[in-house]
This record gives structure tokens, C-alpha cells and sequence, in this order.
């Protein structure tokens, strides 16, 4: 990283000459102060024609702002989430207009559903212009209305301070999610007087947190001293409101187990003694069905995404629901609720740990211990200690053990991702990162470079599928460029796994289009310089993962695995979460 | 069962703002049988929407709340039947005339 570590050129000093009075600035300085002052030291992003001033403003600002340039804005605004999910700040994008901007789109989608702080700055056409189908023009802000938080369009200079301030402010506060600032080319050529810049600090009509009402927690505790057989989901609300140290002292208390969605690993140590396991259509079996024998159900954090519950009208009928949920509108959105806390996770965990009674449930955890045994038989030990072909989940069984579960594993989407979040020990919070309620295929290897950005000192590894992978490749030029150390794995069964699997289970075994014919991927990576090597056999497995994790630099490894393997347990479509399968049903 | 809601939205006056507004009832597929907004007479940087709508119950709760999500909107209140639309529709008509 010592090419990144040394800033890009030039190294100019940002007091740098001009001829326009000192007390004058553009719009496009405007804004790189403003992100100064927001603490942003990293940008991804990809210039263009509309937003070329603000590139020119940059150029000068080198020693204060990092600018990777990606391959194609899509791997922008993944970087920028990575590099969000890892360190809690918001990612900033940079992009132009027209297609610049529509190719945020995929990945706003993907803040949005799962509340990842991104500001977002696009160029846009001369303001005289807008309307009138100019080169590179599209309407942006109507575009990305349905997928962003909040968006604006600023036309004039001294109009960008107040916008970039309000960004920030609602990208990183309640629920967190992506914001753009769209600003025409004129604002940002415009001369302004320098000003002081001052952050947002509330919205009128803005109200991020709830005022936490003492009545429903002191109605959750209640509930929950008198249960028999209470159970914790917890989601990436704990992740988000940094409650994890609440929720384990919680759960220690009052002996109740946790289960975490796909986005909540990590919010809870997977070596607790009171964690149960991962819970959703692939999650574990005792998280599974046990949802459908508690009393109590407390969601902290989770929205009850159709992933979680599968079939609503089979799901946790019996117990009563506690939803401790910052977001309003996703209290009785999914699943009617006795109790709801609409207050922060952190927040409210820290009252309900003085009005619950201390306690233990130690037979209710035995019985997940049980059910997740049947499942170590059934699943697991064959995944594990396979005979044939390198299955997915000793890869990933091994990078866990080689890791110490201390790594930051991105995934992108498929099986591949279902393996690791089963299977890959979490035990920090802010280590996994993946693409939850979009499943966006490509999101992991840009996810992965701003990822290790935010954090470069810590290990990160992308684990990808061959079909993910071709559909951001593009952004090892990226990591070449920058020299960006990820470990990169491919887990290759030239199919689209998850859709084959599906279409092996459900539509008589009809193949259609999810055959995948690759290159070699090793001498495509080799290609930008990255080391790379292919594993087929398993006695060369340990040995790869080994020299991987040992090297300094970028490194690829491709690991063929059982081209027709499938993910187990499996919540199938339109079953109840009691339904869940542990091995392929026999019709 | 359906049946009419009278809903009031008060909302900064953005551009854009009742594209959001109908953006949110549009993805619910709630029918909006009429809707008027309007500047606040005292300060253009406000504004209100009335929508009349025909949804269910459950629907119209959910739909408020993610109403009031958006960042411009200050509350939404939604009210059975459409008796009030047109009280509330012509007040503001009122109000500007």
C-alpha cells in the first residue's frame, strides 16, 4: 500500500496560486472543503465531462483528499460502501453526469435496503441546460428518488455548503442510507466568498431518533422476566447503533439465546456460549425452528425480511413479539408486534439491562444445541470432511480456522455467500460484508477494495463466485493501480449456483442459462499483476490458503469446487421456517 | 376492505417533493382518486398535499409512516372517509384565494 499510503500526484499544496482574489473560491472548492471538514480523506470515484471542475479543484487537494479511481462508477459506489460497512463513516462517491450517474443506481438500490451511509456527488449539466436532453444529461434526482435517503440538485455555489452539510447529516444519522448531491456545471465553476463551513446539526422536519418511551421497554421487560423459552434476533441494527457490547451483557443477564440475520454476523461472538447461530433461508437448524417454539421473541434491530421469516403466515404465530426497531415504519410492517420499542438498539438495550431480572434458559439453549447437532450430522461433517470434489464449505471452514475468525470477509451473492455466512466464525462486529436485501451480484470484489482502505491494517478477503465475479472483474485494474492488498476467492463451479440449485429443486432439474463457460482467470489476473493460482485437488488447498494469507500484496486464488453441490438447510420458497430442509428432498 | 382516506401531508417545499410524496403511494399501489397542494400562504418554503385515497386500513398506516420517512415531510395524518378532503381542499383554496 505504499503507492496509496503516499497520496497520488501531484503532491501540490492545497494553498495554491491563483489569479482570482484570495477571498474568493469556486463552487467545486466549496465542496472539497466541505468534505474536509465532514473527515473524509478517501473518494471513489470516476470523472467525467460535467463534474470535470470539481476534478480540477482536486487536483490541488491531494494531501488532504485520497481519490482511487475505479473502473466503472457501479465500483465506485460498492467501494464506497465497503469501505462504510468497515468503518461506520459514510463512503464518498464522485461521478459524472448522464451515465455516470445512472451507473450509481444498482448500488444506491443496495445502501438503501441495507442502510449503508454513502454521499454521493455527481456533475451535471450547465444549469441553462437541464431539460433540454443535452449530452450527458439525465435527470438524476428523479431517477434515484426511489433509491436514495435523500437527494438535491444545486444550481448555484453558495448553495453547496448547506446541501453537502445536510448530506452528511442524513446519510450517517437514525437509520443510516445513501444520499446524492447532484451539481450543475455552473455551480461548481461559480466564484463564491470563502465562508465558514458548519456541519448540519438538525433538519425541521427531520427526527433521526426516536425519544425512547420508558412505558414500552418497561413493557418488553416485563414480557421478557416472565417468559419460559425467550429468544434474541438480533440484526444489523446492533451493528449500526455499536450495541454490541449491550446486547451481550443482555443476553449474559437474562440467559437468553441470539441468533443474527445475514447482515447482524458479527454483532454477536459466534464462540459465545449463548449464541444459537445464523437464522434464514440457509441459516441453521435450531435458529430455524426454534422460531417457531419460543414465547418471547425480541427482533433488535431486523426488519423481518422475507430471507428471515419465509412464509409470514407460518412464522412465530405463537410467541409474542418485542420490536426494538429505530426505523417506524418497519414496526408492524412484516409481523404484528405485542410490544414495540421504536428507540435506538444501543438505547434501549441499556434500559432493558436494569429493569430485566437476571436469569437462565440453559434447557432452552440445550435444545438448539441438539437441533444444530442433527444438522453437524447431517450437513455439516460432510461439507467439512467431504470425499470427492473440494466442496465450498472447506474452503471456507479453512480461512475461518486460518483467520482465527478475525478477518473482513466480503461476499458477493450466491451460494458461495450463503456457505460463508454459515460457516465462517465472526466473532467482531463490522467483519462481514456482504450485499443483503439487494443480493447484488459484483458487489464484492469493489466492496472488498474500500473495505481494506478503511481498514488496512486488518485482513480482507473476498469471497466470490465465478458469475459475481465477471460482473465487476474490471476493478483489478483498480486494485493493480493502487496496489490494494485483498485476497481474493473464487469459488468456481462454472454455474450460477444459487439459480441452478434452484432450478434443480424446483424447476426439474432445467439448466436454463446458468451454465457458465470462464477464461482462466488465473492468467486474467496475472494479467494486472495480481499472483494468482488455481486449486483443484485437496491435498494443495491448506498450502494455497496459506501462502495467500502470507502474502504482502494483491493476491488471487481460484478453487474449483462440485460443479452440482447444493446449500443446506434450505428454507424453501413459500415454507415456513419449520419447513426447513436439511438435505434434498427425496421426490 | 378498502374504503377512502382523507390523508394531509405537511412537507418543506422542495423541488421534487410531490414526486416523493406520490412516489411512496405509487409503490403500494394505492389509488389516489384526488389531490391537491399547495404553497403555505405565509411562506413558500411550506407546503401541504391532500390526497384522497381508496386503500385499506393496514395500508394507510403503514403508507403514513413511510410518508413521514421522508426527509421533507414535518407529518402526515390521515383521517376515514372523504368528507374532509373537501373541507380541508377548500379551506386551503380558501387560504390562497
Amino acid at each position: 500500500m505504499d503507492v496509496l499510503l503516499t497520496k497520488s500526484k501531484p503532491t501540490v499544496d492545497t494553498e495554491k496560486s491563483s489569479n482570482q482574489p484570495t477571498n474568493q473560491i469556486s463552487g467545486s472548492e466549496v465542496l472539497l472543503r466541505c468534505l474536509v471538514e465532514e473527515g473524509v480523506d478517501t473518494i471513489f470515484g470516476y470523472p467525467g465531462g460535467a463534474i470535470m471542475p470539481v476534478y480540477d479543484a482536486l487536483y490541488h487537494y491531494a494531501d488532504k483528499l485520497t481519490h482511487i479511481l475505479v473502473r466503472h462508477e457501479q465500483g465506485a459506489i460498492h467501494a464506497a460502501q465497503g469501505f462504510a460497512r468497515v468503518t461506520g463513516k459514510a463512503g464518498v462517491v464522485f461521478a459524472t453526469s448522464g451515465p455516470g450517474a445512472t451507473n450509481l443506481v444498482t448500488g444506491l438500490a443496495d445502501a438503501l435496503i441495507d442502510s449503508t451511509p454513502v454521499v454521493c456527488i455527481t456533475g451535471q449539466v450547465f444549469a441553462h441546460l437541464l431539460g433540454t436532453d443535452a449530452f450527458q444529461e439525465t435527470d438524476v434526482v428523479n431517477t434515484t428518488i426511489p433509491v436514495t435517503k435523500w437527494n438535491i440538485q444545486v444550481t448555484e455555489a453558495k448553495d453547496i455548503a448547506n446541501a453537502v452539510a445536510k448530506a452528511f447529516y442524513i446519510a450517517n444519522s437514525g437509520r443510516p442510507g445513501p444520499v446524492l448531491v447532484d451539481i450543475t456545471k455552473n455551480a461548481q465553476n461559480e466564484m463564491i466568498a470563502e465562508a465558514d463551513y458548519h456541519k448540519c446539526e438538525s433538519i425541521r422536519t427531520y427526527k433521526p431518533t426516536p425519544v425512547l418511551q420508558l412505558s414500552q421497554v418497561e413493557a418488553a421487560a416485563q414480557l421478557i422476566n416472565n417468559a419460559k423459552r425467550p429468544y434474541i434476533l438480533a440484526g444489523q441494527g446492533i451493528l449500526l447503533s455499536g450495541a454490541t457490547e449491550e446486547l451481550k451483557a443482555f443476553s449474559e443477564k437474562t440467559g437468553i439465546p441470539v441468533a443474527c440475520t445475514l447482515l447482524g454476523l458479527g454483532g454477536f461472538p459466534s464462540d459465545h456460549p449463548n449464541y444459537v447461530g445464523y437464522l434464514g433461508m440457509h441459516g441453521n437448524y435450531g435458529p430455524n425452528l426454534n422460531t417457531n417454539e419460543c414465547d418471547v421473541l425480541i427482533a433488535i434491530g431486523m426488519r423481518f425480511d422475507d430471507r428471515v421469516t419465509g412464509n409470514v403466515s407460518k412464522y412465530a404465530k405463537q410467541a409474542k413479539i418485542i420490536h426494538i426497531e429505530i426505523d417506524k415504519a418497519e414496526i408492524n410492517k412484516i409481523v404484528k408486534t405485542e410490544v414495540a420499542v421504536n428507540a435506538d438498539a444501543k438505547e434501549a438495550l441499556q434500559i432493558l439491562l436494569e429493569k430485566c431480572s437476571k436469569n437462565r434458559h440453559q434447557a432452552w439453549i440445550d435444545s438448539f444445541t441438539r437441533l444444530n447437532n442433527i444438522e453437524y450430522e447431517k450437513v455439516i461433517v460432510k461439507e467439512f470432511n467431504p470425499t470427492g470434489e473440494l466442496t465450498m464449505g472447506e474452503v471456507i471452514n479453512h480461512l475461518s480456522n486460518f483467520t482465527k475468525g478475525e478477518a473482513i470477509v466480503i461476499t458477493d451473492v450466491g451460494q458461495h455467500q450463503m456457505v460463508t455466512s454459515r460457516y465462517y466464525k465472526y466473532k467482531n462486529p463490522r467483519t462481514n460484508v456482504t450485499s443483503g436485501g439487494a443480493g447484488t451480484m459484483g458487489f464484492a470484489l469493489p466492496a472488498a477494495i474500500g473495505a481494506k482502505l478503511g481498514v488496512p491494517d486488518k485482513e480482507v478477503l473476498a469471497v466470490i463466485g465465478d458469475g459475481g465475479y465477471q460482473m465487476t472483474v474490471q476493478e483489478l485494474g483498480t486494485i493493480m493501480q493502487y496496489q490494494i492488498p485483498v485476497k481474493i476467492v473464487v469459488l468456481n463451479n462454472n454455474f450460477l449456483g444459487m439459480v441452478r440449485q434452484w432450478q434443480q429443486l424446483f424447476h426439474g432439474k432445467r439448466y436454463s442459462f446458468t451454465e457458465m463457460q470462464n477464461p482462466d482467470f488465473v492468467k486474467l489476473a496475472e494479467a494486472y499483476g495480481i499472483p494468482a493460482r488455481k486449486v483443484e485437488a485437496r491435498e494443495d488447498l491448506q498450502g494455497a490458503i496459506k501462502e495467500m494469507l502470507a502474502s504482502k500484496t494483491p493476491y488471487f486464488l481460484e478453487v474449483v469446487v462440485g460443479k452440482e453441490d447444493n446449500v443446506f438447510p434450505m428454507v424453501p420458497a413459500g415454507a415456513g421456517v419449520s419447513d426447513v430442509l436439511l438435505e434434498e428432498p427425496k421426490d | 376492505m378498502k374504503q377512502d382516506f382523507t390523508l394531509e401531508i405537511h412537507s418543506d417545499n422542495n423541488f421534487s417533493v410531490l414526486n416523493r410524496i406520490v412516489n411512496i403511494l405509487n409503490r403500494r399501489r394505492v389509488r389516489i382518486k384526488k389531490l391537491i397542494a399547495h404553497e403555505d400562504e405565509g411562506d413558500f418554503r411550506r407546503g401541504v398535499a391532500v390526497v384522497l385515497l381508496f386503500t385499506t386500513a393496514d395500508m394507510i398506516e403503514k403508507v403514513k409512516h413511510q410518508l413521514e420517512k421522508l426527509i421533507e415531510v414535518e407529518h402526515a395524518v390521515y383521517y376515514e372517509g372523504s368528507e374532509l378532503y373537501c373541507e380541508l381542499s377548500s379551506k386551503h383554496t380558501e387560504e390562497i384565494a
